[in-house]
């Protein structure tokens, strides 16, 4: 299954990712600039901040407690497709997914 | 110098204080990770206890918390579960108990809010430097790494700055309650069990604890609600509000950690321009900025250990860890991994990636103030390259006697400005 992430200057980078590996860790293996990840996935931190491009919001589901409070502390502007991308796991409805890495 | 040129045996003693008076023992760290990375140790202070060396292992085991437990304790001593209830912070709960604490005070330590800090601490970086460049010789841990946390720590609780040496010989005294430089009660070589239920098993917790109390009356009297300490004092997301010895442990733990590993990286970054050529022409160039301090605290790894605790038995590299096992996190080798890092042993101010651990990342547990820790980091090496020509050895650097915190406590430098 594929990802990719939109970078702040326009150039995109794609990778395969398999099923139910986040993508943050997907982004880590593929070098992603922007994306760090520094808690392991783990809401303790929100370097893996990424904005989920409008057609594929719905289907990453929704934030928990957690993850909302992190999103509003994010070290990157919060939009209205914010997600942790450490929270998001590759799925069969989540093939082709495009992220967009905030301008730090 | 041992950091540069490590002379233990490769067979070091890692449950010993005295072994890392010299530095850390990196010989025996690179033996472990080639020959041994799940390595026991027996301990005659307690029960014994695994090593994990290499980079990539912390960072699989760090995010498993319902494999290997924070809520047993952190350092290597074993607690009794009335001693761990007593002196715990969030530092020692795993999710989502963990999560609960640690969402209250995420704002104040956030990137954003850390980065207002910028023209603050650029002021005390200035006026430190002022201070003690004009001596021309000097301690520069003394005169510069502790200052810089110190002063800053006073900006992050609102405090008196007329406290701060006091506030900062007390969190020395608990964190550093193995060194005979900084408490009269030596861990290991203490008679009593009268402090068992302090923080760091130190009486110097009782102390910081009377002081909180009456800093928080007296914000109270003024209506004073800034600060990370009022925040932790609010409900949870769940509603839970955290107790009278939890305060008195968080407090503690904000006087104590948020000072001395800041106080180390610096060190360790003063001592690193002294010894290997070209770093301060680097920070001039202006191409580092964004590079240096993570370069500078990998460096340094002022945190050496955290240990979790195996909640079943697992097995690895051949062995198998049982349940209510001690198992050690050597961040300090995991930073010199040849796997991980090229040329481990040099210090890249530019080096990108940095995936250091030096801040415990990997796991929930990752350092609340490693953005503050950053910008103090990378503002003090700017402002100080921007005013010395040289820096010099001007006596033996000294590290503290602690096998759980890594750091040169007297560093005596000569300068020659621009």
């Amino acid at each position: 299954m594929k990802a990719t992430w939109i970078l702040p200057d326009g150039r995109e980078i794609a990778a395969e990712v398999p099923a139910g590996r986040n993508l943050m860790e997907a982004a880590l293996a593929a070098n992603v600039p922007g994306v760090v990840g520094e808690c392991g996935g783990s809401l303790s931190c929100a370097t893996c901040h990424v904005h989920v491009a409008e057609d594929w919001f719905a289907a990453t589901g929704t934030a928990g407690d957690f993850e909302e409070a992190m999103l509003d502390v994010s070290d990157t502007p919060r939009a209205d497709t914010s997600r942790l991308s450490c929270q998001i796991v590759m799925a069969p409805g989540l093939d082709g997914i495009v992220l967009r890495v905030p301008q730090a | 110098m041992s950091i540069w040129h490590p002379d233990d045996d490769g067979h070091a003693d890692l449950s010993s204080h005295d072994t890392f008076t010299a530095g850390p023992p990196h010989n025996t760290f690179a033996r472990l990770r080639r020959d041994d990375p799940l390595h026991w140790s027996d301990w005659s202070g307690g029960k014994g206890f695994w090593s994990v060396t290499r980079h990539a292992d912390i960072l699989d085991l760090n995010r498993q918390t319902d494999l290997l437990s924070s809520a047993r304790g952190i350092r290597m001593e074993d607690q009794t579960y009335e001693e761990y209830l007593a002196r715990r912070t969030f530092q020692e709960t795993d999710p989502p108990e963990h999560s609960q604490t640690r969402i209250k005070v995420a704002k104040a330590f956030s990137k954003p809010v850390i980065a207002g800090f910028e023209g603050v601490i650029r002021d005390l970086c200035r006026e430190i430097l002022d201070d003690a460049l004009a001596k021309g010789r000097f301690d520069a841990t003394k005169d510069i790494a502790r200052q810089l946390p110190m002063r800053m720590l006073g900006r992050i609780i609102g405090t008196p700055d007329a406290d701060l040496p006091w506030l900062v010989e007390k969190g020395d005294a608990l964190i550093a309650n193995t060194d005979p430089d900084f408490t009269d009660h030596v861990l290991d070589r203490m008679k009593t069990d009268e402090y068992r239920l302090m923080p760091f098993n130190s009486p110097a917790g009782a102390e910081l604890y009377d002081y909180a109390k009456r800093l928080m009356a007296d914000k109270a009297a003024r209506g004073d609600t800034d600060g990370v300490l009022h925040l932790i004092l609010q409900p949870g997301p769940d509603g839970s509000v955290i107790s009278e010895t939890e305060f008195r442990n968080f407090f503690c733990l904000l006087v104590a950690a948020g000072n001395d590993t800041t106080r180390y990286s610096i060190a360790a970054g003063i001592h690193a321009l002294m010894h290997q050529p070209g770093l301060l022409d680097d920070i001039r160039s202006g191409a580092v900025d964004e590079t240096m301090a993570d370069e500078i605290i990998r460096w340094a790894t002022p945190t050496l250990y955290f240990r979790r605790t195996a909640t079943r038995d697992f097995d690895m590299h051949g062995k198998t860890v049982r349940a209510g096992d001690k198992v050690l996190y050597w961040f300090a080798s995991a930073n010199r991994d040849e796997a991980a890092f090229d040329a481990p042993f040099r210090v890249n101010l530019g080096r990108t990636p940095n995936r250091h651990l030096s801040f415990g990342q990997g796991g929930p547990h990752v350092c609340l103030g490693m953005w503050l820790a950053r910008l103090e980091v990378r503002v003090l090496f700017k402002e100080l390259a921007a005013r010395v020509q040289s820096i010099e050895p001007a006596g033996d650097a000294q590290f503290l006697r602690s096998n759980f915190i890594g750091g040169i406590k007297t560093l005596p430098v000569s300068v020659t400005l621009q």
